[in-house]
């Protein structure tokens, strides 16, 4: 029988005592690995987002609510405007690659709730907005024939709650014009499931602002100095611009925030394991004091015990690692689902990143741990002496 | 972050986030409540689905009592109802119930207060895009539903869009321009009242 064996029935000997120390050591990887791969997927997911935005910049009007949420808590009022000869003016620039007009409306439309409600409409440009939407699919239809048409794409919760599909009419009220459903998006996750979409010509001519625009979306060239052209366009006048990279640098300084203190949290978890385990081990030790005593009497050195015992610690921890981290990886997305419950703000996609990278570290961290952990008891072991040892249990 | 920890913790019990149809919910409900309900203390908000109280079974007899399919992305099995018990103390004052319709240019949330034995008390719509929602909003048009219930209703075909001769649902009068709204409104209401009948008054009796 080798030393191996020795030590794993070590452990079967108490059975319930081993399995909660295991359980233990498993909540706290399941934490970390958890609470790791959040920070991962939650970065990933956010720079997704802000790619999927198709446009690095947007070019507003001084003063201009650039989102439907800003435009509904105004009533639909405070639209400011900007000339559509912006979009040449922009294009100049070298380091643009694309760009993408945009017209927000909102109507107030007295028969929605009790008082009423603003209907909104985000006139776009059926040529390029689409490209820098790569994401939207569509679950029925698809985008507008040209600028000019009556048509109308709606967002799937914008589609659900007017009950539409492809072929239906809507009607904008106040103006009374009737426009036709051609394509219902998927869920995208993003503000634009609750967005109805018309072609940016139209929305002009029903609510006569032709030439103006409120919004112009830039894609800039990959190797371009993205902070360099944004100083370009703080110099036009009367427009206010609003960068991407500036807000995922905002969100992400405060989830950086966040990250120190739940990992503070997690190397807590990671002690309360420890202390688990030197007491599960030490306990142990104190049980076999003379079993350790008849050992070393016949023969066994203070090294084999040492091993023996540090052996025992190593094999409770990296059951309870591999299991912590199993459960990582079951627990995901009902975990995933969890934080998107009690998140403000989540972005699409998966949020806890599991990967071999993350794991790895986790189980390598639990093992870490529970070998420094097991140095104590088993150099109280190794000390044992034979004879005090045997003595001591013959007086009990 | 907290809270993330938080979760973390019990996660295991959290409920996964239903994905289903469209439910129809009063936009204000304390307001909404004792709009509807004066003289009410309080409300119970409960989701039913013809899923989860009969499947489909209750769906097909639910088509039959309407005269109907269910048709379209968002009239099917699934949609979640959203139920307000109404009290006063603690005796049942009666129910709120709304229901989405397909409208000619948008949906149209239908919502009916009844009383404790399915008598029409009050009759609101809250969402509506037609060329009519004024008058099909109105006052005048909505007391046509009052002291109504399900039996006035039995004549009605969503269908044909006509309700049986002599029938008091024949005797409500469709504002002028309502067109195709106004029946869309007449099968949500037999509706509304078909589910309230399966969901809570049928239940009552057995």
């Amino acid at each position: 029988m080798n030393i191996y064996s020795i030590a794993y029935k070590n452990l079967l000997r108490k059975k319930t005592r081993t399995a909660l120390t295991a359980g233990g050591i498993m909540l706290s990887t399941w934490v970390l690995a958890t609470l790791l791969g959040f920070n991962r997927g939650y970065q990933q997911g956010l720079n997704r987002d802000i790619d999927n935005m198709g446009f690095q910049v947007l070019l507003t009007a001084k003063g201009c609510p650039y989102e439907a949420a800003t435009l509904m808590l105004k009533g639909g009022t405070g639209l400011r405007y900007m000339a559509a000869d912006v979009v040449k003016t922009v294009y100049k620039n070298a380091e643009v690659e694309k760009v993408t007009p945009m017209l927000m409306q909102g109507v107030f439309d007295p028969n929605k709730g009790e008082n009423g409600a603003v209907a909104a409409y985000l006139g776009v440009d059926a040529d390029t907005f689409p490209a820098m939407k790569p994401y939207l699919e569509f679950k029925q239809g698809g985008w507008f024939r040209d600028n000019a048409a009556y048509e109308a794409v709606l967002g799937y919760e914008a589609a659900e709650l007017e009950t539409r599909e492809v072929g239906d009419k809507m009607l904008i009220p106040g103006v009374d014009k009737e426009i036709k459903v051609v394509g219902v998006l998927k869920r995208s996750g993003t503000q634009d499931d609750g967005t109805i979409f018309l072609p940016i010509a139209a929305v002009q001519k029903i609510f006569a602002k032709q030439g103006k625009l409120t919004g112009l979306g830039i894609k800039v060239k990959k190797d371009a100095d993205l902070t360099a052209f944004e100083n370009k366009l703080y110099d036009l006048p009367d427009v206010q611009v609003v960068s991407m990279a500036q807000v995922k640098t905002t969100i992400m300084n405060l989830v950086n925030s966040a990250r120190v203190i739940v990992m503070g949290i997690a190397g807590i978890a990671l002690i309360i394991a420890m202390a688990g385990v030197i007491n599960t081990i030490l306990m142990s030790v104190m049980e076999r004091y003379a079993e350790i005593g008849i050992l070393k009497s016949m023969g066994a050195m203070p090294l084999d015990v040492f091993k023996m015992i540090w052996l025992e610690t190593a094999i409770l921890c990296a059951l309870g690692g591999a299991a912590g981290i199993g459960l990582a990886f079951t627990t995901a997305r009902l975990a995933e689902a969890g934080v998107r419950y009690f998140l403000p703000y989540a972005p699409n996609g998966a949020l806890i990143a599991l990967d071999g990278g993350i794991t790895a570290f986790s189980f390598a961290l639990i093992l870490g741990g529970g070998l420094l952990s097991g140095v104590y008891p088993a150099w109280r072991a190794a000390r044992v002496r034979p004879l005090e040892a045997i003595r001591i249990e013959g007086e009990q | 972050m907290y809270k993330i920890l938080l979760m973390l913790c019990i996660f295991a019990a959290a409920p996964g986030r239903a994905a289903a149809a469209v439910g129809c919910d009063l936009n204000d409900p304390d307001r909404d409540v004792a709009r509807l309900f004066p003289g009410s203390t309080g409300y119970k908000t409960r989701y039913v689905s013809l899923k989860t109280s009969g499947g489909q079974p209750l769906l097909d007899r639910v088509e039959k009592r309407l005269g109907d399919k269910f048709h379209g992305l968002y009239e099917n099995i699934d949609v979640p109802y959203t139920l307000y018990d109404i009290y006063r103390g603690t005796q049942t004052l009666g129910y709120i119930h709304g229901v989405n319709q397909k409208g000619e240019y948008g949906g149209i949330q239908v919502f009916l207060a009844l009383d404790s034995v399915g008598v029409i008390k009050s009759f609101y719509i809250q969402k509506l895009t037609s060329r009519a929602a004024k008058d099909l909003r109105a006052k005048e048009f909505a007391a046509q539903f009052a002291g109504l219930a399900l039996k006035d209703f039995e004549g009605y075909d969503p269908v044909a869009s006509k309700a049986a001769a002599g029938s008091p649902s024949a005797g409500i009068k469709a504002p002028a321009k309502a067109g195709g709204d106004f029946n869309s409104v007449m099968r949500a209401v037999k509706k509304n009242l078909i589910l309230m009948d399966e969901f809570v008054f049928s239940k009552k009796a057995k």
